[in-house]
């Protein structure tokens, strides 16, 4: 079948959006509206991994959304359930469409069935809490708020933080890294990384077509900023009198060493971010082809501890780009890139 | 009394402080709810919120989702009217 990427977003928004003042804000809406049609398009696209005719149907997701109702009860009153026609709600359908989106990469570029490999269902709550900026992970589902309406718009915005959320269920499934230090920066990169993927294979974008941002859209119009998190230039995603600047490190030199965020997840995942990119760009093509699907052994290999650290998780991808590919383009690429973020791979 | 929040963490890792000078049966009450539940709170998840609540100098550590009642309430009281 296809993959599911039928996105509803009320025209009205949009289109209010992509009028914005805000360029970052004006050119994500744009590219939203771009998605459906492309969407559509990359329905008809050939799938590395389709099975070959005759063998099992690929598989489907398995997705319910529910309306926590800006309360904090989860997962809160099942409002959309797979194969279900759209609702009213637009946050509803985005979260529904999202969901469908990350399941179709998985699948489509890794053959994969689901985050634990074995047909999870995709449940997610919208709505939740009142004003609430931010979206997590628990450990069983994706949480999303509406956002503060000051800073942070609808959590369900940009497709690309819908598949980090659900790229922590991938990697809880997988390498299960431990959420502080560098293997927390690590977990947090990885869901930046199969986050964008997402992005970019609904939209059918190669590595040079893309944003590489993280959250664009995401930010109201008045906050000086074009997203939460730049893989092509860590530190640069925004610069506000309120928010501050994106504090990410690109290079080991600038690794930052505090308490605060697990130990800094959020901010030196900015090292092994711009590391997959540099990897990405340099091999060319789509992203998930080939960096991606380097990423996604070490992941699946079953090397990794969950304590693993930015050495150990260098030295696997250069491992899994020989196993993969042999001694050619891939590993050069690997090694150049980690070589270039001040992280060593021998 | 003296009530500050310092919240990091969260999607965008971005920290946000808010403090407020509170008096009142309610706070009073709102604030010894939070102190009785410290220690409720369990392991935080994949770019939930952590919070520091200091409450005249004593300090009650949380992490989404696992808030009490009484610790969302006052978290989210502090971080809209506090500065």
């Amino acid at each position: 079948m296809t993959p599911s990427f039928c996105t509803i977003v009320p025209p009205h928004l949009l289109e209010h959006l992509a009028a914005s003042e805000n360029p970052s804000v004006a050119a994500a809406a744009r590219r939203t509206l771009l998605a459906d049609a492309t969407a559509r398009t990359a329905r008809t696209r050939p799938r590395p991994d389709a099975p070959a005719p005759g063998a099992e149907a690929p598989a489907e997701p398995r997705r319910t959304i529910h309306d926590a109702r800006n309360r904090t009860a989860l997962p809160g009153a099942k409002v959309r359930d797979e194969g279900e026609e759209p609702v009213a709600d637009a946050t509803v359908n985005r979260a529904y469409t999202g969901l469908g989106a990350t399941f179709a990469l998985f699948r489509d570029a890794f053959g994969r069935d689901s985050m634990d490999g074995a047909g999870l269902p995709l449940i997610a709550s919208v709505h939740y809490d009142e004003k609430y900026g931010n979206a997590f992970w628990n450990g069983e589902q994706m949480v999303f708020g509406d956002g503060d309406g000051e800073i942070f718009l609808d959590f369900t915005l940009p497709v690309d933080v819908i598949g980090h959320e659900l790229a922590h269920g991938f990697t809880q499934y997988t390498a299960n890294l431990e959420y502080f230090s560098q293997s927390g920066a690590l977990n947090e990169s990885v869901s930046d990384v199969f986050g964008s993927l997402v992005k970019q294979y609904a939209l059918g974008q190669s590595a040079d077509q893309a944003d590489w941002l993280i959250g664009a859209g995401l930010f109201h119009p008045d906050v000086q900023g074009a997203a939460l998190r730049s893989m092509k230039a860590p530190g640069t995603a925004y610069d506000d009198d309120v928010l501050g600047k994106d504090p990410q490190p690109a290079h080991m030199d600038d690794y930052v060493r505090t308490g605060q965020d697990n130990g800094g997840v959020h901010i030196n995942s900015g090292i092994p971010n711009h590391a997959f990119y540099l990897a990405a760009t340099e091999l060319g093509g789509n992203a998930w082809e080939r960096a991606g699907r380097i990423w996604y052994d070490v992941l699946t290999g079953g090397t990794l501890t969950p304590d693993t650290r930015f050495t150990e998780f260098a030295a696997a991808t250069v491992r899994a780009a020989r196993a993969r590919y042999g001694d050619a383009a891939e590993i050069q690429a690997v090694t150049k890139a980690w070589a270039a973020v001040g992280v060593p791979t021998d | 009394m003296r009530i500050r929040v310092r919240r990091t963490g969260g999607f965008a890792g971005i920290e946000r402080s808010a403090e407020v000078e509170a008096d009142g049966p309610g706070w009073e009450a709102l604030a010894a709810a939070v102190l009785a539940g410290d220690g409720a709170a369990g392991r935080g998840v994949p770019d939930g919120f952590a919070y520091e609540i200091t409450i005249d100098g004593r300090t009650v550590r949380c992490a989404d989702p696992h808030l009490t009642e009484a610790q969302r309430t006052l978290v989210s009281r502090v971080l809209r009217e506090g500065a």
